[in-house]
């Protein structure tokens, strides 16, 4: 069996307490809330009485989500139905009476949600990056990732680079995951990339064949890590793709231009994709993304069924 | 303690509430409104003050009907009087294009149907307004909902949702008992929700000058199926009763069109309530369309998914059974009115004349 997918549909800093958040995974819409002992949960977007969206209701002080129609509260943990309050005697419902429930996980400033409502979260991680935002671009998903991989620069501006179009490893899979490097300069004057010898900075992009939650990482040509960062885009509806990012600019940047990033916002995602130039723009990095996502996803099958 | 009475006032007929709890269910999760079209029926296209010497463009089921006056005397017509009649012309109108029309209640009703099936009969009893119109403008007005006319009117029928959309203006759930009557033959449906200790409405603690912390509340939702209309018939003790005339035209099938009267006239001069209280129309229906916006698109086709159902929703599901049953007896050919909507309707609702 695939692994089920894990997507990265809010930040930390997004979800309270006090008012649910409307989220997309495709064309299912989540609502997201912190409980009353501050732990996220995801029950489907519609209330299961007359499919008003739960996220136009409130949050109770017992942690429990009530529809802003009719007042049915719901138990996050389970979606289960625990109250109507206009029925005045305390009911007990049944089972079915409930609303569709999702896994979730938070971690690193990221919550991820999973349609599979027993998978197993991911490991978490320790370090959340102190730099963050949430963009809605009107282009999708499939489309987002591969531009990315062909040119970044429609989709992300780091601050006094500039990427060439060329790469020091093209797609290829390590470790389950989609890697590139792409040569990068910087933006004081240089000479023309396709007469460069050599680039002073790179950017490696490894992406989750699934999701395509990314990693990104700026080096200079010492391996200086100079720039981290997460790109998470989530598919939402419309064909609009939801894109959460962290950052983080690392202290010790060697160099002027590196010491420069620091001057204003190192990170920049588009809100907006130019589309003249995302149509003229030719595969290249991305020609074999569809391939290597079947073969790992098919390796994966495999060692499942095998195991 | 919530109690729950049916009565159904038309037994010799054969009744589309079944009996048989597994058939009602499957009608009632059968529900796909954006799907029925109402024909052989009345519709209050517009204010009678609205419609005048230049023409005004109203539709039904996204069926034009261009209103105007020539002298007194009211038109609605398929087509605007500069374009003329023309070669796909409707069934629905006759052969200069017109349809048959009424001036009642300080309405202009189109007949959207066969046109030899209009009858004055066929006009809904609306008690509380006059039946020459004449009301101030101040009780009158205009709002939309983004959403199909059934959506709306299922609703109004369900009173629980304004303890939450609307509690700013008539209140939250608090209350000590509360007890919910249906009553339906095969044209209508009625509701009366009777609480008991109530909390006061805001709107009239601010406006109505009541000073209690509770109220006794008589409320009635009376539905004409077929002209999506209601009639939203409140007694408050204390207050003043509220008389509002709610029509529901499906202007196309996922837009609502209100031309909504709240007679005050029982309402002193003096006390503000009389003028704020119609008015309040204007946040209560955008409070409205908020949830019924988004739920919309959400039956506009078939699912496999059942919507669930409390004590409450004894009114709301038995809408859905009639309208239902009313659509599918029209594809059948079956257009006949089986009840008399304009039968005085006063003691049904508990009109108390002022």
């Amino acid at each position: 069996m695939t692994e089920p997918v894990w997507w990265a549909v809010a930040r930390s800093e997004e979800i309270n307490n006090d008012k649910p958040l409307n989220v997309d995974i495709g064309d299912q819409p989540v609502v997201l809330w912190r409980d009353n002992v501050g732990i996220v949960r995801a029950l489907e977007d519609r209330c299961p009485h007359r499919r008003a969206p739960l996220s136009l209701g409130c949050v109770l002080g017992n942690g429990m989500i009530q529809c802003g129609y009719h007042g049915w509260t719901y138990d996050g943990a389970t979606g289960h139905l625990e109250d109507i309050p206009n029925l005045k005697n305390k009911q007990k419902f049944p089972k079915l009476y409930r609303a569709q429930a999702f896994a979730v996980s938070e971690s690193c400033g990221f919550i991820r949600v999973c349609l599979a409502p027993k998978a197993q979260p991911p490991a978490p991680q320790d370090e959340t990056l102190p730099l963050s935002g949430s963009e809605n671009i009107a282009l999708g998903h499939e489309h987002y990732i591969n531009a990315l991989f062909d040119n970044p620069a429609l989709l992300i501006n780091i601050r006094g680079v500039r990427f060439t179009p060329y790469l020091m490893t093209e797609l290829s899979e390590q470790d389950g995951r989609l890697v590139l490097e792409r040569s990068c300069q910087w933006a004081s004057p240089h000479w023309p990339a396709p007469f460069s010898s050599d680039f002073p900075v790179t950017l490696k992009i490894s992406t989750d064949p699934a999701s395509g939650e990314s990693v990104l990482l700026l080096r200079d040509d010492q391996f200086n890590p100079l720039l981290r960062a997460m790109l998470a885009p989530v598919p939402a509806a419309r064909g609009v793709t939801q894109v959460r990012w962290r950052a983080k600019l690392e202290s010790r940047r060697p160099g002027l231009m590196a010491k420069a990033m620091g001057l204003g916002t190192p990170l920049q995602i588009h809100s907006h994709v130019d589309g003249a130039a995302l149509r003229e723009l030719k595969p290249s990095a991305s020609i074999h993304a569809a391939e290597l996502r079947q073969e790992i996803a098919g390796r994966t099958e495999r060692q499942d069924a095998a195991a | 303690m919530l109690d729950i009475q049916d009565t159904p006032q038309s037994p010799d007929d054969e009744d589309p509430i079944s009996s048989d709890p597994r058939e009602f269910a499957a009608k009632v999760n059968s529900w796909v409104p954006h799907d029925i079209v109402l024909k052989d029926a009345w519709f209050p296209l517009a204010h009678s003050f609205a419609v005048r010497k230049k023409p005004i463009r109203r539709a039904v089921y996204s069926h034009p009907f261009f209103l105007w006056r020539e002298g007194d005397k009211a038109i609605a017509s398929e087509f605007h009087p500069a374009e003329g009649a023309v070669a796909f012309k409707s069934d629905y109108s006759d052969a200069t294009g017109h349809y048959p029309v009424i001036e009642k209640y300080g309405f202009v009703w189109g007949w959207f149907g066969n046109p030899a099936n209009a009858a004055p009969e066929h006009i809904p009893s609306l008690p509380y307004l006059p039946e020459d119109g004449g009301l101030p403008e101040h009780m009158l007005g205009t709002v939309r909902f983004d959403c199909c006319a059934p959506l709306s009117l299922e609703n109004l029928i369900d009173l629980t949702h304004a303890d939450f959309l609307h509690a700013d203006v008539v209140g939250d759930e608090k209350m000590d008992k509360e007890t919910v009557e249906v009553f339906h033959d095969s044209e209508t449906i009625t509701m009366v929700r009777t609480c008991v200790n109530k909390s006061v409405a805001p709107i009239m603690k601010m406006f109505g000058g009541v000073r209690d912390d509770v109220q006794q509340v008589r409320q009635v939702i009376r539905i004409y199926l077929r002209s999506h209309a209601a009639i939203a018939y409140g007694r408050f003790s204390p207050g003043d009763n509220v008389q509002l005339f709610h029509p529901c035209v499906p202007e196309t099938r996922d837009r609502t069109r209100l031309d909504y009267v709240m007679n005050t006239s029982n309402v002193k001069k003096r006390n503000p309530f009389r003028y704020i209280m119609p008015k309040a129309s204007y946040k209560v229906s955008r409070q409205d369309s908020y949830m019924t916006s988004p739920q919309s698109p959400r039956y506009m086709r078939p699912e496999t998914r059942k919507d669930l159902h409390s004590p409450l929703d004894e009114a709301g599901q038995k809408y859905r059974v009639l309208m239902l049953a009313l659509a599918e007896r029209q594809a059948r050919g079956d257009f006949e009115y089986r009840d008399n909507v304009s039968t005085d309707c006063s003691e049904i609702i508990g009109y108390q004349k002022v």
